[in-house]
């Protein structure tokens, strides 16, 4: 159990601790100006010491990210399964899908501030607009491969189709839904921050990077960068905690005390 | 008193005739092997019986009522278990209660109580994949039986075990039979099996399915391993196969 723990939690750590070694190594030993890239020493020192300009920016973006992952989570879902259980729609609706991911996100982000404003809808747009695609086709593609023959079991004991899906259809998804909302999940970030980008007219941690790249500002630009990964790491792993939770049968032999039913 | 029957039962897929018209008769309580070779349509005729499949002539009558193309009135078993991974044993074993209705305490204390009897006691809040192939066919045929139909059609369940495990599943199948006094159909392509377990078994022949010959199984119970060598056993294993064997030449 706690070579797991280590092995899980040690050996991540380990790597992020290497990349900025090389990141250090690489500005030390190549003689890399401070405008061109920063120490991650300075760029650490950016975001702390400007934390309470910084702090309410954070929290911008990641009610972004999170309304727009929990609506395009929702979308996604909704979409797999319509198209799951109407087969007629999945031909007419899929490939209007995939045209949607065709379609460059940053294109898009214009036309979304004339119809929605500069609020924060068009950003959770955005973001959901790219986190239910990899939802919709891995929870589609998970429904289109229960087990057959589990299906025509419950079929034999009488079940009706709503129970079939509840209890049957929608835990054998759960490995694909997962691996749908990981996805979206470390997509979210980018989404929230294009939408910034295309669509702020005050603040956002988008603005704030552009403005200390315009003030030659390198180690804030580092800084926020570094920011910004971490909303979504932080995100992606909160999703994998999800799961690690709600599939406890996936690392589990015997089931937790507390769980009735 | 019959349990089932079929009177004329057919079913075709496309131009293969699975089943030509068959009519059979099952008294209540009895254990009814189907023995023959892949394509001789013993499948269908269970997944008619069962209800998954409509047949095209003739009827299924439960009790007496005519249930051709519904669901509802078997227990049902394959070779494949199918165990949810993510419900532990106790879960599984209710599943079919929990697909239908309510699970009650009271089904949840039977489901602990047949494990317990039947040495899976210790198992009760292990996720399926805790468990052994023969375990597994174990706690599927729990599940069969807590659903109380009278009728348990078992297709293949131990074809893909071991062996020694396998005779030891089909010695503890005999004892749950005897001890539930359900009525079983059996199917099997082991004609060891077939014998070993029945009261009665009936071969069957492909192209088109149907039913070539329908044995009583005279050998006295309880069976043990000793059975596999009595004479009797031999006899009718002869007969049996070569039903079968005349049908490859």
């Amino acid at each position: 159990m706690t070579r797991k723990i280590l092995r899980n939690v040690g050996v991540p750590i380990l790597s992020f601790v290497l990349l900025l070694l090389v990141w250090q190594w690489v500005v030390v030993g190549f003689h890399v100006a401070s405008y061109i890239a920063p120490r991650p020493r300075q760029a650490f020192l950016a975001v702390t010491q400007n934390w309470s300009a910084l702090w309410p920016l954070i929290l911008g973006t990641i009610r972004e990210t999170v309304y727009g992952f929990f609506v395009g989570a929702a979308l996604g879902l909704g979409l797999g399964v319509i198209m799951a259980k109407v087969p007629v729609l999945q031909r007419i609706v899929y490939p209007v899908l995939v045209l949607s991911q065709a379609v460059p996100i940053i294109a898009l982000a214009a036309p979304l501030v004339l119809i929605l404003g500069f609020s924060v809808t068009p950003k959770v747009v955005i973001v959901a607009w790219i986190v239910f695609f990899p939802v919709t086709v891995n929870v589609l593609d998970g429904l289109t491969h229960v087990d057959k023959d589990l299906l025509n079991l419950a079929r034999v004991y009488g079940a009706s189709r709503w129970r079939t899906f509840i209890h049957i259809e929608i835990p054998a998804t759960a490995t694909p839904l997962f691996s749908g909302l990981k996805i979206g999940a470390t997509y979210a970030v980018t989404g929230a921050i294009i939408g910034e980008l295309a669509a702020s007219d005050g603040a956002s941690l988008a603005l704030y990077q552009e403005h200390a790249n315009a003030n030659l500002n390198t180690a804030a630009v580092y800084g926020t960068t570094m920011v910004m990964t971490a909303i979504g790491i932080t995100w992606f792993l909160l999703v994998v905690g999800v799961e690690v939770f709600a599939t406890p049968w996936q690392r589990r032999t015997v089931a937790r005390r507390w769980r009735r039913r | 008193m019959t349990l089932l029957e079929l009177r004329d039962v057919a079913k075709t897929f496309g131009d293969t005739i699975a089943l030509s018209p068959t009519s059979l008769a099952i008294a209540e309580g009895s254990f009814v092997a189907i023995v023959g070779p892949s394509g001789c349509g013993k499948s269908t005729m269970f997944n008619v019986i069962a209800g998954l499949l409509t047949p095209d002539g003739g009827d299924v009558l439960v009790k007496g009522e005519r249930v051709n193309g519904t669901t509802g009135h078997v227990g049902y078993m394959l070779q494949k278990d199918l165990l949810v991974p993510w419900r532990t044993v106790e879960d599984n074993i209710t599943m079919a209660k929990r697909l239908t209705g309510r699970v009650s305490a009271a089904d949840r204390e039977e489901a602990r109580a047949v494990a317990r009897q039947y040495g899976l006691g210790d198992f009760l809040r292990h996720y399926p994949t805790a468990l052994s192939g023969g375990m597994r066919q174990r706690v599927a045929f729990m599940r069969t039986l807590v659903t109380h139909q009278t009728l348990l059609l078992l297709d293949e369940p131990f074809g893909a075990l071991d062996a020694q495990t396998r005779l030891e599943m089909q010695q503890w199948l005999l004892q749950v039979w005897r001890d539930t006094g359900r009525t079983v159909l059996f199917i099997t392509h082991d004609v060891d099996e077939s014998i070993f377990l029945s009261d009665r078994v009936i071969v069957m022949s492909p192209r088109p399915g149907r039913v070539v010959a329908d044995f009583a199984n005279p050998l006295p119970r309880p069976r043990t391993v000793d059975t596999l060598i009595e004479p009797a056993f031999i006899d009718l294993k002869t007969k049996v196969m070569r039903l079968l064997h005349r049908e490859d030449a």
